[in-house]
Order: C-alpha cells, then sequence, then structure tokens
C-alpha cells in the first residue's frame, strides 16, 4: 500500500481549495484502512494547530492617518491628462445615450447592407456555377441603311439585268422596266443622300450613274421603246453599271458578314 | 473592486493628491498585520507599510482598473515586507562576518533559537514558533505566513511572491516540514 506523502497530507491539512472531491476522497478513503497514515495526519495537524498566528501589535485608528502624514509629502501630485473631444463629449449621460444609439445604428445599417450583398452574391453564384452560359456577343450595331442599300441595290441589279436583256421586239416589257425605274429612282437619291454622308467613293459613282441611268429610263420622252431600250444598254455597258452595282453589293455584303459573322454572309 | 476605491483612484490620477489619503487610512492596518507577520518586528512592518503606498503610488498610471486594488496594494506589501526580511538577513550574516571575536567566527550564520529548556521553563512557546519561523528563508517564511495565518490560496501566495502556484506550494511544504523539525522539542517536552 502507498502511503500518503508529507506534501499530500500538508496540502490536505490547509484545505487547498484546488483541491477536486475525488483527490479528497482519496485521501479519506486510505486514511480510513491505513492507520499509520492517520496518526502521522493528526500529528501534523495537531502541530500546525499548536503554531499560533502571530498576532501583529493593535493599531489605533489614526494609524492610518500617521502612516499617510508620513508619505503624503513625498508624493507628487499626478497631472491631470488633457481630455480629449470625444471624452468631453461623451461625459454627459445623455450624449453618451446618443453616441450608442448612433453606433448601434451603424452597425445595423452595416450589417443590413452586407446581408444584402451577401444575399445578391448568393443568389447570383449557383446560376454561375451550374449553367455556364457564355455571354451573349453584344450585337454589333447594324445601320438600317446598309439593309436599304442592299435591298436597292438588289433591286438595281435585277432591274440592270432585265434591262441588258430585255427583248427589243417586244413591248410588253416597257412598261413594267419604266415604273420600276420610277420607283428605284425615288429609292436611289434617297441613297444617294444618305451616301454622301458616308465618304464612300465607290458607292457614290455608282448610284450616280444608276441614278443617270434610272432618270433616263423613267423619264424617257415617249416612253421606253426599242431604240430608247438599246440606247440605255448601250449607257449601261458603256458604264459597266451592272458590273459596279454588283461590286458594291458584294462589298456591302462582305462588310455586313464580317462585322457580324454569326448572323451568315448576306443580310 | 471597491466603488469608494476606485473613486479614490479616479480623483488621484486627476490631481488630487489628497484623495489618496482615504486609500491609505482604508487599507493600513491590513497591510501593517501581514507586514508584522513576514518581518516580526514593528518597525520593519511600518517600513514595510509606507513603502508599500509609496510604491502603489507611483504606479498607480499603471493599475487596472478592473482589479481590487485592497489586493494589489496587499501584493506590493507583501514584496516590501519580503524586501525588509531579505536585506535584514544579510546585514546580520554581514554583521557576524565582521565580528572580531574568534569564537563568533565559527559561525557564519545568525541564529536566533534559544534552548528549548530556557523557553519552556521561561513559558516563552511563542518566542520558540518566532524564532522557528526566523529560521526560514524569507520566501518560506512569506509562503508560510501567508497560507497559515492569512488562510491565502496557493495561488495567491504565488502572485504574491511572483512565482509560480506550484513554487509556492512547495515554499510551504519547505517551510511546515522545517517549522516541525524545529518545534519537535517543544513537543516531545510537552
Amino acid at each position: 500500500m502507498m502511503h500518503l506523502t508529507e506534501e499530500e497530507m500538508i496540502e490536505q491539512a490547509y484545505g487547498e481549495r484546488e483541491n477536486t472531491v475525488a483527490v479528497e476522497s482519496r485521501f479519506a478513503r486510505h486514511l480510513a484502512v491505513c492507520p499509520l497514515c492517520e496518526d502521522a495526519f493528526a500529528e501534523l495537524k495537531r502541530d500546525l494547530a499548536e503554531v499560533d498566528r502571530i498576532q501583529a501589535p493593535a493599531r489605533d485608528d489614526l494609524y492610518g492617518a500617521r502612516v499617510w502624514a508620513a508619505i503624503a509629502d513625498s508624493l507628487p501630485v499626478y497631472k491631470p491628462k488633457p481630455r480629449t473631444w470625444w471624452a468631453i463629449a461623451l461625459s454627459s449621460p445623455w450624449n453618451r445615450g446618443l453616441a450608442y444609439a448612433a453606433v448601434t445604428t451603424m452597425l445595423v445599417s452595416c450589417a443590413f447592407y452586407a446581408g444584402r450583398l451577401w444575399e445578391q452574391q448568393k443568389r447570383q453564384l449557383p446560376v454561375a456555377i451550374v449553367s455556364p452560359v457564355p455571354k451573349k456577343p453584344q450585337q454589333p450595331k447594324q445601320p438600317i441603311v446598309v439593309v436599304v442599300l442592299d435591298d436597292h441595290l438588289d433591286r438595281s441589279e435585277r432591274f440592270l439585268v432585265e434591262l441588258k436583256h430585255a427583248d427589243l421586239d417586244s413591248t410588253d416589257m416597257a412598261s413594267p422596266l419604266r415604273d420600276e425605274a420610277r420607283s428605284l429612282l425615288t429609292a436611289n437619291r434617297i441613297c444617294r443622300q444618305k451616301t454622301n454622308k458616308t465618304a464612300d467613293p465607290e458607292l457614290t459613282t455608282a448610284l450616280d450613274h444608276l441614278d443617270t441611268l434610272l432618270g433616263e429610263a423613267a423619264d424617257a420622252p415617249g416612253g421606253l421603246n426599242p431604240q430608247s431600250i438599246s440606247r440605255l444598254q448601250e449607257e449601261m455597258n458603256a458604264d459597266g453599271v451592272l458590273f459596279e452595282v454588283r461590286v458594291v453589293r458584294s462589298r456591302i455584303a462582305h462588310n455586313a458578314s464580317a462585322n457580324n459573322p454569326q448572323k451568315g454572309g448576306t443580310i | 473592486m471597491d466603488r469608494n476605491d476606485h473613486a479614490a483612484i479616479q480623483a488621484v490620477l486627476a490631481g488630487d493628491k489628497e484623495a489618496y489619503g482615504a486609500l491609505v487610512v482604508r487599507h493600513s492596518q491590513t497591510l501593517f498585520r501581514v507586514a508584522f507577520r513576514i518581518t516580526g518586528n514593528e518597525a520593519d512592518a511600518e517600513d514595510a507599510v509606507q513603502e508599500a503606498f509609496l510604491r502603489g503610488y507611483r504606479k498607480l498610471e499603471g493599475f487596472e482598473s478592473r482589479a481590487n486594488f485592497g489586493t494589489w496594494i496587499y501584493r506590493i506589501a507583501v514584496h516590501c515586507a519580503l524586501d525588509k526580511v531579505r536585506r535584514r538577513r544579510i546585514s546580520e550574516i554581514l554583521r557576524v562576518g565582521d565580528s572580531d571575536d574568534p569564537e563568533l567566527d565559527q559561525i557564519q550564520l545568525a541564529d536566533d533559537a534559544a534552548g528549548p529548556d530556557r523557553l519552556l521553563l521561561s513559558g516563552e512557546i511563542s518566542a520558540m514558533q518566532m524564532a522557528a519561523l526566523q529560521s526560514l528563508t524569507a520566501t518560506e517564511r512569506t509562503a508560510f505566513v501567508l497560507r497559515h495565518m492569512e488562510d491565502r490560496s496557493t495561488a495567491e501566495i504565488g502572485a504574491a511572491l511572483g512565482i509560480d502556484p506550484n513554487a509556492a506550494k512547495q515554499a510551504v511544504f519547505r517551510a511546515v516540514q522545517k517549522m516541525r523539525r524545529r518545534l519537535a522539542p517543544l513537543r516531545v517536552a510537552t
């Protein structure tokens, strides 16, 4: 059997506050079964009880005052620290209450704002992860005038093709050609006005030649007859109007497809 | 912390030196009691009390308002009393060493212990106990006084002495062992 050490007994005798219940119960159990330790512990307690508490000589009520009188002269005076503006402001209970309220309001506002940001991020995040839809490229601005111009050039090209292959012996085509020429002439003039601002010399030249040709076809004296059609065919071939129109139209279509590759080649 | 103590400290730090007087009056008796138990004489105890209040005043700016001023100044007083005991020990050793008496030259340590017979005969048991206390080192004596007479816990003793609680516990153990050995003749005689 392990006997208790003197240190354990001293600790127990003084009832150390840090002692756990388990330690104390183990100590008591051992004393109950070990007469040697029981005697030793009793002797220790008796010894400690015999050591008197040293009684300090009594000091009268003026003792404290005498101590103070003895040291007071040697003590420097503390210089009060200058009060900061906020310390002065907070010295009033009313101001302190206001300050607390302001700080609380600010904290609540910040928390609310942070919460909203957090919610927004949470809402956006799954969409970005689950469905990584590529961002739709921004649609390039497609000038309406290009579409109209292409349409006009298309009609003009067809008109020129019909004029080139017109049957000089038949008069059936004369009237529809003239009507088409008149219609195209109006559209051509509008296009010319618009394209003058674009500083595209090829287009301007082509529209000028087309204007001359369409004007003669629309306003041919006595209407379109085989002679006038033949003359127009010669002028058309001489100026290469059909070729010019095709080139310009092709270039416009190419530019349009270059600006918008996903849309295909033609407008 | 005592509201009065707190208010007095604030007043002192604000420039009212006299407010410290109230603290001195309030805690002097407690400090004297512990200082006397450690030093064993009135003059040293009174010096220790004054020294404690002086040190406390100089360190007052570093005193944390949440702490208890009574506990704080008590620890300072323990330190001051301990210093007194240590200085006295050194001066006594030097005094014995400087003696011209060849008989005393053979004894290098001061010994206040009187013979048990004389003590028993004169009935000065408490004087013998005091002598036993004096035989302890300054730390052991202080630890024993704080444990046995001031009912302080090991942690509090450690804090007061500026040592680890385990070291404080060991100091108490050693002090009790030495005291019992020194007082053993008294026990046999009775």
